[in-house]
């Protein structure tokens, strides 16, 4: 008898911790592929969801979305301008390996009450924790150089004010709106001069300070039509884009004579 | 409403922005005759788009520019072909050293600084040298002198050099040196700031080599051609940087504005064409050089991929 208490009481706590730990995500995005074409001046995904939560009943939860979106990550060169002989030049850089091209945060709060420091850096959560990769000094032949913790906080802090006024960075503590209790939407603003590449929206789900579940979604922004034949034919074969280009113009600068004479 | 994305640059721009900027450079260089690649590219960077692909795409536009200028010299037989040919010897190779030095520089991430030093340096001087000769000759005219020719001093050691040519066209024995080095010149000053370089190789063809005006212009063109061609092709494979949109849209503006341009300066005079010119040539310059010497908003800027 006393065994089957334990044993019941037991199952119990597994299943009333699971009941609080087994709240899903289930989201989705309003477009899986954006087209750059030559009219595209931005546009904004939507980004939606509903937290489907073990006990229908629970309302004591307080639970919280961040929606994340990333673009494809490579290296970035941050150059500093110093005053040589009375001109600002491109003088000392650092190197950040896996800088991340495009990264929007949204919440329903603002992050600093919604997880802790430590979850905001080990998550990658807001602007001040996204992950840039390993730092190289670089002096102004190119060489490597030391770099100093400071001085790579002084670099990185650069990237992150420049991508911000790029509009590629951006953080948004009230751009996840819940709908009701379980249906969430956001909106990300996805500015004209993207990357192309495979971006990422991963949507975290937080009860009461902790990151219950997290789901990601792919998104692809490619450029397509006229864009993307001309941006591949310069890439993939630029000997031969550079010939046509000069046939091209050749054949403009014949044609406007003719358009033309007097 | 009306933007239009440019492919190589990678940045959405106003369609009628740029044809506006193709049609006022169209309508000086209509006006004044000269190439007006020299002042499409500050005004390009001076819009947002990388120096890097300005010059390029300039490079591209001005193959374009030089085919319609010079099939109106063709016709009146106004060019030096065997001259053309030899200056063409030195522009390819100024071309092929300016593009590495170009696609070397831009990797040392101080390809703006490169092209920014030039474009001051040369504006600075082109438009200084044309504002006083032209300001000289207009005061000369008020006070009912004629104005003074110019200086034509004898070039005795350039009658020593070897590997003299018979230009028939120019009426010129010489030798093939001066062309070849004032083409090298002129190559790398296309292939570094995307202009065709007339404005150098104008006068160097006049008081240099002394070739007859009647030919100078023509020959210019004809061979600029293939110098910017070159550049293109070159630009294209070593830094992706031409945008065929970008030209297209330069030249749409650039053929309109030049026909307005050409009926325009037939009403002027020409030192005060000259001064006017002078006068923009050194503004533009000025700009790019304050540019370079106050201290800039923001100190720090990125580049995506490995530098060296």
């Amino acid at each position: 008898m006393r065994n089957t208490a334990v044993v019941l009481s037991f199952l119990w706590a597994i299943f009333a911790s699971g009941s609080v730990q087994a709240d899903q995500l289930v989201t989705d995005l309003s477009e899986h592929q954006i087209s750059i074409r030559s009219n595209f001046t931005g546009t904004e995904i939507l980004i939606f969801g509903a937290v489907e939560a073990e006990d229908p009943t629970d309302l004591a939860t307080e639970r919280d979305i961040v929606v994340v979106v990333t673009g494809p990550e490579g290296p970035v060169t941050v150059r500093r301008k110093d005053r040589i002989a009375g001109i600002w030049i491109n003088y000392d850089a650092v190197r950040f390996e896996r800088v991340p091209s495009f990264y929007s945060v949204s919440s329903t709060r603002p992050l600093s009450r919604v997880v802790s420091m430590d979850t905001r850096t080990i998550e990658g959560l807001g602007l001040r924790h996204i992950g840039l990769g390993a730092a190289t000094g670089l002096g102004p032949t190119g060489t490597e150089t030391s770099l100093s913790e400071d001085e790579q906080k002084v670099f990185s802090q650069a990237l992150l004010r420049n991508k911000q006024n790029q509009n590629l960075y951006r953080a948004e503590p009230s751009g996840v709106a819940f709908l009701g209790r379980s249906l969430f939407r956001a909106t990300v603003d996805i500015p004209s001069n993207v990357p192309n590449g495979l971006y990422t929206a991963k949507v975290y789900l937080v009860s009461n300070g902790q990151i219950s579940d997290a789901a990601s979604t792919p998104l692809f922004i490619v450029k397509s039509g006229m864009e993307r034949a001309i941006y591949s034919f310069a890439h993939e074969q630029p000997l031969l884009y550079g010939i046509f280009a000069v046939v091209f113009a050749t054949f403009a600068g014949w044609a406007a004579t003719l358009i033309f004479k007097d | 409403m009306f933007q239009i994305y440019l492919p190589i640059a990678e940045l959405p721009v106003n369609v009628f922005l740029i044809l506006g900027m193709g049609g006022l450079v169209g309508f000086l260089s209509g006006m004044f005759g000269v190439g007006g690649g020299f002042l499409m590219t500050p005004l390009l960077i001076f819009t947002g788009i990388p120096p890097a692909v300005a010059v390029a795409t300039q490079a591209n536009q001005t193959v374009a520019s030089s085919i319609s200028g010079v099939v109106a010299h063709w016709r009146r037989s106004a060019v030096d072909f065997k001259m053309g040919g030899v200056l063409l010897i030195g522009g390819v190779m100024g071309a092929v050293a300016g593009v590495y030095l170009f696609a070397y520089v831009r990797a040392l991430g101080q390809v703006d600084l490169m092209i920014s030093l030039s474009y001051v340096l040369f504006l600075g001087v082109i438009g200084s040298l044309m504002l006083n000769e032209s300001v000289r000759a207009l005061i000369a005219v008020r006070q009912g002198r004629s104005p003074a020719s110019a200086n034509r001093s004898h070039h005795s050691w350039m009658h020593g050099l070897p590997f003299k040519m018979r230009f028939r066209r120019s009426k010129l024995y010489i030798s093939a040196i001066p062309p070849i080095a004032i083409g090298t010149f002129v190559g790398i000053l296309v292939a570094i700031m995307g202009v065709s370089g007339g404005f150098v190789m104008v006068p160097a063809m006049i008081y240099m080599l002394r070739m007859p005006t009647n030919v100078v212009v023509g020959t210019s063109l004809f061979q600029i051609i293939f110098v910017t061609a070159l550049v293109t092709v070159l630009h294209a494979v070593e830094n992706q940087a031409v945008d065929i949109l970008l030209a297209f849209l330069l030249l749409l503006g650039g053929v309109v504005g030049a026909q307005f341009g050409a009926r325009a300066g037939q009403r002027l005079r020409g030192e005060q064409l000259r001064a006017l010119l002078g006068l923009i040539v050194l503004l533009v310059g000025l700009r790019l050089g304050f540019d370079l010497v106050v201290e800039p908003d923001e100190l720090f800027s990125l580049t995506t991929g490995v530098a060296p």
